[in-house]
């Protein structure tokens, strides 16, 4: 570089390497008196250290505009930190910085900021080298959304969350990661929909009196699906957050969204059929369903007009394209108040109020999107169905208001099956846990206990007699029960039950604290307590005056009965649990184990200890036990997934089922215990011939129990069975459910009850 | 008024002189749903016992008032609870300067003389309590006092109402079968919008556009039972909010004290129904 240049324009400044170098005026201008030989030297250090690639040159551009932006001090030191990089992260990232820093002054205006930033950047160079690029080239989108201390706390979260590991840290800092989004919403003050979840569910129910389930937009699905909310098949899908709205709005925004879901399942009666519309006539119908469900929940729901209006903004003197004239459209069908002069708008407002009677038709919104969307051809106005995005942000994206016919109802499950991947992946995170501290296990035992496992699997746990009605006696040892390691399933239909059901769910949460709070019980006549008994006070006054000696338990207190009881359900999986409950797509067993995961969820928040079996069996050598979750383990996420890993197959061979469990059952301590078979049928095993012979086994195996001081309990789901099982059980300890479909909702409370 | 003459005269006249407190002078205001009236009516003439069931705050027990005041009978009314012993209801031996007096319950009382006797919320009390009405509720009409060792002939006018909440803690708390099977039930529900605005409104003194708003804020939270609220707003809330309305208080403020804050303590349910309540303004 030579000092005595004065010239402008690039034909004086050396060829090559200094392809669009900043004139020498220029950076004269920005380094004024005796910076600029600071400078100077600052540059010539950076060219002569050999970079490669445009470092040097990249300084040299940006140089003056940090000079201007910031001070003199800051651009000169900028080249050590342009070093710095380049030694640490390489020269891409290096030449990246300058161009950042211009960014990043016109974003940090307070004095030092820049200054800090700097420091910051050199601090992660530190920590994650291989991240610079990424992070560099996404300054302006940082910094639009954090201040400073908020990219700190971002930036030092990924390089924690990360532990070392370069690839996760890439991830992150490319916001591959969804953590990194998740992290860059909470810091940047974005209220997310995991934040509001919790309010917005109730919201929903109160204003519309329904309860789907709520669920955030995988990060994987398409852009406008992430963008905008959508509702199918009963599970309403929500953004992960509104970028660029503050706290407050995002709130109003996603109650709003809420609310207009909820107005599409009341007033959106039958989807519409797609038959050969364009996709402007496909949009232009949704825009004006959208608009009169909205009227149609204001004119209920007076209050929301508050909630919507504010998020119809488009201005009337916007372009007359595509997106600006559906946004206003949008705007001129919900508020009366706004003005539009174009004709296609106004055309359509005349129609769409012409008649408030007519509002309550849905094909009213077919009519008028139809003759939209023919004059929108002839006015030539182009529609970019792909990158069409529904305005205002609250509405959702349309597909649920659409039958798409047969192949698309195929992309529907596809698109299922996306969310379902991902909370599966989810699951392993947080269920997984448990197995990774098995496979730590494995490794300090080396090799040997990999054989352990395979061994599990039908594992002898016991032999147990058989009593043979017919001699009245008992086969020793004549039954073999083998334990099964659960195999896990999909969590997602139990958890969505759960959903689901969360009327049922609450309701049980309700029952089961006052249950909890065990009643305190009045005892009378007590020989101290801290109230007087007033009938044996009485009485003692008439005893005295009469002359007899009076009793002295004329005090009362109050005591609390505590709950001690251990609860073992025993789950029948036999061949017959598989067959399709009538008027339901599910199984038995489907059944069955919701049932069970309605009742896991009421027992842990009982406190009570509980276990989970499931049995069947092949023959008289091989009953097979399956503990589902054992005493002491917490009811979480493997518990659903062994419910959900449990298949239907072989017999009923319940005597031993019982025997085996009452075992189990036999070493708790507990005051009282508990075992709640559930079965479909009567006892039945491919090697008995004869039909009470295993009733009669069963029925000795209750009484063996109940001689232990253990208590029975049978549900039964087949009408016919109910005599076998009230034999084995006793009828008053034997409840049959026609509709098997009721189990669910009968499980938990007839546990309530028989354990209150 | 029943015609008396001679020698019954006197006790007569004492028994309706105790009934004097229990009777309803001023006509309660009820407004009916359906025939619960002439149900009621057609009931009280052969004095079948009635069991009144529904959710709190519906207007169960003004109901009964109501009947009362229309029949012309005294009114006995017992909020039963958990403590409640049989000889609460019945009566004990209770001691003076000169040894010990008989004093009838409330039970007896209204048995004796000839009352309306309604046990609100009878699932409150313990099962074993509950079993002292079996003998009037069939048609022995008897009241066996044992300690007393008398057996009371019910009154030809004694009528039996009880009240029964059929919600969640049914489960726990429920009446025997054999209670149950006694009694005719007339099912009380929260009366439709318009007429629950008219009730609103006649009771809260506000206008009608307030009670309609009320009420549908009403509906609002009715549809979070078994959501995260254990009963929707009752009635009763509503004409509450409606006379802070009619005290010069804003509707919203008005919401928040009278249902928002006593239904819940959920911050994320009170949040919702809030914004729920803005929605219906």
């Amino acid at each position: 570089m030579t000092g005595d240049e004065t010239q402008d324009g690039d034909a004086s400044v050396g060829v090559g390497t200094m392809r669009g170098r900043a004139p020498d005026a220029v950076l004269r201008a920005a380094f004024p008196g005796d910076a600029y030989a600071a400078w100077l030297k600052a540059y010539r250090r950076l060219a002569g250290a050999g970079y490669g690639g445009d470092v040097a040159e990249a300084y040299e551009r940006q140089a003056p505009d940090v000079a201007r932006l910031s001070s003199t001090d800051v651009a000169i030191d900028l080249a050590a930190s342009v070093s710095n990089m380049a030694i640490r992260s390489g020269s891409r990232a290096a030449s990246q910085l300058p161009a950042a820093t211009v960014v990043a002054a016109k974003r940090l205006t307070a004095s030092g900021a820049l200054r800090r930033w700097l420091r910051l950047i050199e601090q992660v160079t530190l920590q994650a080298p291989e991240s610079m690029v990424p992070i560099l080239e996404r300054t302006d989108y940082l910094l639009a959304r954090l201040d400073l201390a908020g990219l700190e706390s971002w930036l030092r979260i990924g390089v924690r969350t990360a532990v070392g590991d370069a690839a996760r840290r890439l991830r992150f800092f490319t916001l591959e990661d969804p953590e990194a989004q998740r992290w860059l919403q909470r810091e940047s003050g974005e209220v997310g929909f995991l934040d509001l979840e919790g309010r917005l569910k109730p919201f929903l129910s109160a204003l519309w009196g329904i309860s789907p389930p709520l669920r955030e937009v995988p990060a994987g699905a398409p852009e406008n699906a992430r963008r905008r909310p959508g509702f199918d098949d009963g599970v309403v899908r929500m953004p992960a957050s509104f970028p660029g709205f503050v706290a407050a709005d995002s709130e109003k925004l996603y109650r709003a969204a809420v609310a207009h879901v909820g107005a599409h399942h009341r007033f959106t009666r039958k989807k519409f059929k797609l038959g050969g519309l364009r996709p402007a006539q496909v949009a232009l119908v949704s825009l004006v369903e959208d608009a009169r469900v909205d009227w149609l929940a204001m004119r209920e729901l007076p209050g929301l007009a508050r909630l919507y209006l504010p998020f119809h903004v488009a201005q009337a003197n916007g372009p007359n394209t595509a997106p600006s004239l559906f946004a206003r459209l949008s705007r001129a069908l919900i508020d009366p108040a706004y003005e539009d002069d174009n004709g296609w708008i106004d055309k359509a407002r005349k129609a769409f109020f012409a008649d408030s009677d007519a509002l309550s038709d849905q094909q009213l919104s077919r009519r008028i999107g139809d003759l939209l969307g023919n004059d929108l051809g002839q006015m030539r106005v182009q529609f970019d169905a792909k990158g069409y995005i529904v305005q205002p942000p609250y509405r959702d994206d349309n597909l649920g208001l659409w039958d798409f016919g047969d192949d698309d109802q195929q992309q529907a499950v596809e698109a299922e099956q996306i969310v379902e991947s991902v909370r599966i992946r989810t699951e392993v995170g947080e269920g997984g846990e448990p197995q990774r501290d098995d496979a730590d296990d494995l490794d300090e035992a080396a090799g040997r206990a990999s054989l352990v496992e395979p061994e599990m699997d039908g594992m002898l746990a016991g032999r147990y007699p058989e009593y043979d009605y017919v001699t009245g006696r008992e086969r020793r040892e004549w039954t073999t029960v083998r334990e099964y390691t659960p195999r896990r399933g999909s969590t997602e239909a139990l958890l969505r039950l759960r959903d689901e059901r969360a009327d049922l769910v609450n309701r049980l949460s309700a029952l089961i604290r006052s249950a909890r709070v065990s009643r305190t019980e009045r005892l009378r006549r007590q020989p101290e307590g801290e109230f007087l008994d007033l009938d044996a006070c009485i009485d003692a006054a008439i005893a005295r005056r009469i002359g007899e000696p009076p009793s002295p338990r004329v005090h009362g207190r109050y005591e609390r009965r505590h709950r001690d009881l251990s609860v073992l359900l025993l789950l029948d999986t036999s061949q017959s649990t598989a067959e399709k409950v009538r008027g339901s797509g599910r199984s038995v067993l489907d059944i069955e184990r919701q049932a069970a995961t309605l009742l896991a969820h009421a027992m842990s928040e009982l406190g009570d200890p509980f276990a989970i079996a499931a049995f069947c069996s092949d023959r008289r050598e091989d009953v097979r036990y399956t503990r589902v979750k054992d005493f002491g383990l917490p009811a979480d996420l493997t518990t659903y997934a062994h419910l959900a890993g449990l298949e239907s197959a072989f017999s009923t061979r319940l005597g031993a089922a019982i025997r085996h469990a009452g075992a189990s059952l036999a070493r708790r301590l507990s005051y009282r215990r508990l075992l709640l078979v559930v079965t479909d049928g009567e006892p039945f095993d491919i090697d008995v011939e004869d039909r009470l012979y295993l009733v009669e086994d069963a029925r000795n195996a209750v009484q063996g129990l109940n001689r232990m001081g253990i208590d029975t309990f049978c549900v039964g789901l087949d009408s016919t069975a109910d005599s076998s099982l009230g034999r084995i059980f006793g009828r008053r300890n034997t409840l049959s459910i026609n509709s098997v479909d009721r189990l669910v909702d009968l499980l938990p409370r007839l546990y309530l009850k028989i354990t209150a | 008024m029943h015609d008396r003459s001679g020698a019954a005269l006197d006790s007569r006249a004492q028994q309706d002189l105790a009934l004097d407190p229990f009777r309803i002078a001023g006509e309660p205001y009820y407004r009916p749903v359906a025939h619960e009236v002439a149900l009621f009516e057609a009931a009280h003439r052969s004095r079948m016992p009635v069991m009144l069931k529904g959710p709190t705050g519906c207007g169960k027990t003004r109901f009964v008032e109501h009947m009362a005041w229309k029949l012309g009978r005294p009114l006995i009314t017992v909020s039963c609870h958990e403590d409640m012993t049989a000889s609460d209801l019945v009566g004990r031996y209770l001691l003076d300067a000169v040894g010990t007096v008989w004093h009838d319950g409330p039970l007896t009382l209204a048995v004796r003389s000839g009352a309306i006797c309604y046990l609100d919320e009878i699932v409150e009390a313990r099962q074993d309590t509950t079993v002292v009405i079996h003998s009037l509720t069939d048609d022995r009409r008897i009241l066996p006092l044992e300690k007393k060792n008398e057996v009371l002939k019910a009154h030809p006018d004694f009528h039996l109402v009880i009240s029964y909440n059929p919600g969640y803690q049914s489960v726990l708390k429920d009446l025997k079968e054999s209670t149950k099977q006694r009694f005719g039930a007339i099912a009380f529900s929260y009366p439709v919008a318009a007429i629950e605005a008219e009730i609103v409104a006649a009771e809260a003194r506000v206008d009608r556009r307030t009670a309609a708003t009320l009420v549908n804020i009403g509906a609002r939270s009715r549809n979070l039972k078994g959501h995260g609220l254990e009963e929707g707003a009752s009635t009763r809330m509503l004409i509450n909010a409606g006379l802070l309305v009619g005290n010069g208080i804003a509707l919203a403020e008005a919401c928040d004290v009278a249902l928002v804050l006593p239904i819940t303590d959920d911050p994320d349910i009170r949040d919702a129904l809030r914004a729920a309540i803005a929605a219906c303004v």
